[in-house]
């Protein structure tokens, strides 16, 4: 290059630097203070709405899905934020398939009810997952909920939530790392984590019981990863409505992308002794991927927090109490 | 862009969803979920935690005498997505809420019941 088109070419990028359009660039690189705490998810309505997931019922103030890009999703990568919300992740009365829940006509009492006589969806018990079911005593929102104060839900008590009880519960955000050999899930609910090996391992034969289990997961295509968890201890329900399982349970899930900000999950229950027959409980849930920089919200459950709550409202609600 | 798919993936959310009330923990067992009361009274505390955010308010009966009210929700992660927030009730204002009381409100030790719907804050309706 000639020397002076060098310095031609120098004095119009100089002169382009101080155009409008990169200036307003150079403004966006370098954000405010005020903007870069904004990003925190503390309260929304004080700053830039940075709220996640829409609940069904609620409307959103400002949803913060990523854009909703049509395009095709990264081939073999689930990494990301993800929210469930909006798809129905809440569950209160159940696994999403299979709320325990009347039809909405129905006038029957919608608490605590001995059985799922009647409920829109009925699960495929055997004997002995009838039997187990009940002896599961749920709080929340399902037709046999009790005085939270009478249930048995060991997530009430700030037990390990379990595997798949976290997906089938307050799923609302969480965040899928991969790296060579894993997929590392973060949930929000409950700040739980789990892995799932992607390094050709099988599932092992006769596992010490765990809260989340053993889970191993590969991709079928570019754009379906398909995860196999066996594993679960006994102690874990599977869902807020006391679903119960035994150690043979087996779950399969699938993660389909279907474009760069939208995912489905589904998730096939499989345990013989306590159903007849495997049964879905998601089918394609909507994810929808956030903003890689959203900030989720701390969600623990703190022994003493919780404590405080019963004290103050949990036991003195209870019916029984005087 | 963003708003049609939020759009389109409430509208996926079948009816079903959308009549199952959200709260955890109590759902229909304590609550008296076919009344309403509508709590007016000055807030003493709003506590924004796990598992629940609840609000204490010191209302009036219909004989002048003071009535110490807890009005639950769910925990900050439900609600602040609908813009529910920590800083939303400061002690001394004047709050009216429709509440769901609870079962035993005539013998419980504490008039407890939860957010149904309505909440005017200093004679502002807040709108999620």
């Amino acid at each position: 290059m000639s020397k002076p088109f060098l310095i031609a070419t120098i004095a119009s990028l100089v002169a382009l630097s101080s155009s409008p359009i990169l200036c307003a660039q150079a403004t966006t690189a370098t954000q405010s203070s005020v903007e870069r705490s904004e990003k925190w998810n503390n309260d929304p309505f004080g700053g830039q709405a940075r709220t996640g997931g829409c609940a069904p019922g609620f409307p959103c103030a400002n949803p913060s899905f990523y854009g909703g890009k049509k395009e095709p999703p990264p081939r073999r990568d689930l990494s990301g934020i993800w929210d469930a919300t909006a798809g129905g992740g809440v569950q209160a009365s159940g696994s999403a398939e299979y709320p325990a829940s009347y039809p909405p006509q129905d006038p029957r009492p919608r608490a605590e009810e001995p059985d799922e006589q009647g409920i829109i969806n009925p699960v495929p018990y055997t004997a002995l997952g009838e039997a187990a079911l009940k002896t599961n005593k749920p709080s929340g929102t399902s037709i046999r909920s009790v005085p939270s104060v009478l249930a048995n839900d060991p997530v009430d008590i700030c037990d390990p939530v379990g595997f798949p009880y976290m997906e089938n519960f307050q799923f609302l955000t969480i965040e899928l790392t991969q790296t060579k050999n894993q997929v590392i899930y973060l949930g929000q609910f409950e700040h739980e984590w789990r892995i799932i090996w992607t390094d050709g391992r099988e599932l092992p034969k006769d596992p010490e019981p765990r809260w989340n289990g053993y889970s191993v997961g590969r991709w079928t295509d570019d754009y379906t990863f398909v995860v196999q968890t066996v594993g679960m201890n006994e102690k874990s329900w599977i869902d807020h409505a006391g679903r119960p399982h035994s150690k043979d349970l087996r779950v399969t899930e699938i993660f389909h992308l279907l474009d760069h900000d939208t995912m489905e999950h589904t998730e096939i229950i499989d345990d013989p002794k306590m159903y007849t027959v495997p049964w879905m409980a998601h089918n394609k849930l909507i994810l929808h991927r956030e903003s890689p920089d959203f900030d989720i919200r701390e969600m623990f459950c703190s022994p003493s927090e919780t404590r405080a709550y019963n004290e103050l409202v949990g036991d003195p609600i209870n019916p029984e109490s005087k | 862009m963003r708003t049609k798919v939020t759009t389109l993936s409430l509208m996926a959310v079948g009816v079903l969803v959308l009549s199952i009330p959200l709260f955890a923990h109590h759902g229909s067992a304590v609550f008296d979920t076919e009344k309403t009361v509508t709590v007016k009274g000055a807030v003493t505390e709003w506590v924004w935690a796990n598992p629940h955010c609840w609000l204490l308010v010191d209302a009036k009966d219909d004989d002048g005498n003071t009535v110490h009210w807890i009005i639950e929700n769910q925990a900050p992660a439900n609600i602040a997505n609908a813009g529910w927030s920590r800083s939303m009730f400061k002690p001394g204002d004047e709050v009216l809420v429709d509440v769901t009381p609870g079962k035993n409100l005539a013998t419980a030790a504490r008039t407890i019941g939860r957010f149904k719907g309505r909440v005017v804050i200093n004679g502002k309706v807040f709108k999620p």
